[in-house]
């Protein structure tokens, strides 16, 4: 009960706006109700980091990471109906494929493999950024000091990494 | 989520917004302005939505790369100084208790306070008898008065309180109620609530006071309030209140207990809402049973239970299906009452 954070107090105020932002991103209000809710109980259980800088921004993103989990979670469940319906359709006793059907695995597979190769083919500084920032978990700023670059220059070069990769995964 | 495998005609451009907005939203630097300016864009147009769902699905994807693609230059880092960087968009345990940093700006809005008081509520009153105003609300019922010396009261569903505004001092008697007071501050007449056997004295300050099933509970969100036992104006006060303390107390029992609370949490419904942070099932229930016409009773092994949620007010019916959504317990309504045990 002790220690109510800033982060409560920002729910508060954004629980509204949160829900109408999450409807548009789920085109679903139930969905956006239970996210926010799943939301509220996330967040009470966190510390939020030192260096955050903005309680509703953190909202957003804590929000969007739940919504991403959701659907990847929902995706990885429908491939095991799926993959449980073949498999009862065979009749036999064969063990239910934890993976998505074969065609979309070689597929997905393919579309990683150019991802690796767009990856190698980044000039060094952007692939240096790139890497830090997604793969690293390092902030804009904090890249920006690890290389020793402004943080506009790390946002350019993030942005020209993630084209490249685009390019890559929808040709 | 639409995935790559679902393709139609992104414009070039609008792609690339997209990318731009995955990148700005990814910044430390990003704020509230800028979510709200991606969601105005988003709502544009549906293509917007689809470009920037791909995006997102990319990023995603990229993350089964992390193992073998993460940067060389990050091995020499110290593991422990490079997770206290990173913004942690998952829990970790919290290393140590610091004072709350929303204290400091709500202690900066104490001068906010607006004295109107004797200005205000005409000649009137002070010629003749303080008169007394009786103020109630019906279930479910909320409502926001503002007494003559400019004092705000919002009272919540199936509150009964009066108010008597004297020339030296100021009362209010609660009979049910539960209410925030943000009362407006005057030296000269101060501010005094019954509840039950209590008495709270006030100067200019907000909080809220639940006075219902013989419980009593003042919780400080502004300034300082005395508790005492009432009808004894004399009496060393029983505690002095400041913010973000409640004190909780039993109507005839002889003990109060004074511990730290957070006032949002205590006046979250005169927003509509109802916060619990990790409350006991039972604790959760006498809440709920206030916005119903039946007791809920809680069957004991499920009383302990913890519960944190944020639920809008609404008939107790709904609030109690909302609760069984994410618990492991189950409804059982009966004429006279409602049973919450849990779910087989």
């Amino acid at each position: 009960m002790a220690d109510p954070p800033p982060l409560i107090a920002a729910y508060m105020r954004k629980r509204a706006d949160l829900v109408r932002f999450f409807t548009l991103r789920t085109g679903s209000a139930a969905t956006a109700e239970d996210l926010v809710q799943d939301l509220y109980v996330k967040i009470s259980e966190m510390t939020p980091p030192p260096d955050m800088r903005s309680a509703e921004a953190f909202l957003y993103r804590v929000g969007s990471n739940l919504m991403l989990d959701r659907s990847k979670a929902q995706r990885r469940q429908a491939a095991r109906d799926h993959a449980w319906s073949q498999a009862a359709g065979g009749g036999g006793p064969e063990p239910v494929a934890q993976e998505a059907p074969a065609d979309e695995a070689v597929a997905a597979r393919q579309r990683l493999e150019r991802l690796v190769a767009g990856l190698e083919r980044l000039p060094p500084q952007v692939a240096a950024a790139f890497r830090l920032h997604k793969f690293d978990g390092l902030s804009h700023s904090e890249v920006a000091a690890r290389l020793g670059v402004s943080r506009s220059s790390v946002e350019k070069y993030i942005m020209s990494a993630l084209r490249a990769l685009i390019a890559e995964y929808e040709p | 989520m639409t995935g790559p495998s679902a393709r139609s005609p992104i414009p070039d451009a609008v792609r690339e917004r997209a990318a731009a907005w995955c990148v700005r939203l990814g910044s430390d630097e990003a704020d509230d302005a800028d979510w709200l300016a991606f969601e105005t864009w988003l709502a544009e147009n549906p293509v917007h939505l689809q470009a920037y769902e791909a995006v997102e699905h990319l990023w995603s994807a990229l993350d089964a790369l992390k193992p073998v693609a993460a940067a060389p230059q990050a091995a020499p880092q110290a593991a422990g100084e490079l997770a206290a960087t990173v913004i942690p968009l998952t829990p970790r345990p919290r290393p140590t208790r610091r004072p709350p940093a929303w204290m400091g700006a709500v202690a900066a809005s104490l001068l906010a306070i607006i004295v109107i008081g004797g200005t205000f509520g005409g000649v009137s009153y002070w010629a003749g008898r303080p008169k007394t105003e009786a103020f109630d609300t019906a279930m479910g019922q909320r409502r926001v008065v503002t007494l003559a010396d400019g004092t705000h009261i919002t009272l919540n569903g199936d509150s009964h309180l009066t108010a008597t505004l004297g020339r030296h001092e100021r009362r209010v008697v609660m009979a049910s109620a539960e209410a925030v007071f943000d009362v407006a501050k005057d030296p000269d007449r101060p501010f005094f609530i019954e509840a039950g056997d209590r008495e709270i004295r006030v100067v200019g300050t907000e909080f809220n006071v639940l006075h219902q099933g013989g419980e009593v509970k003042v919780t400080v969100r502004r300034g300082v309030v005395e508790v005492r036992p009432k009808g004894a104006p004399g009496a060393q006060p029983l505690a002095r209140l400041t913010k973000g303390q409640a004190l909780s107390h039993r109507v005839g029992a002889g003990a109060d207990a004074v511990a730290a609370a957070d006032p949002d949490v205590a006046m979250a419904w005169t927003t509509g809402r109802l916060v619990f942070q990790g409350e006991r099932l039972s604790d959760v229930a006498a809440t709920l049973a206030r916005y119903g016409r039946r007791p809920i009773v809680v069957t004991p092994e499920a009383r302990d239970m913890r519960v944190t949620a944020s639920l809008n007010i609404g008939p107790e019916d709904e609030m109690l299906r909302a609760l069984t959504a994410f618990l492991p317990v189950q409804i059982d309504r009966r004429t006279d009452s409602v049973r919450l045990s849990l779910r087989r």
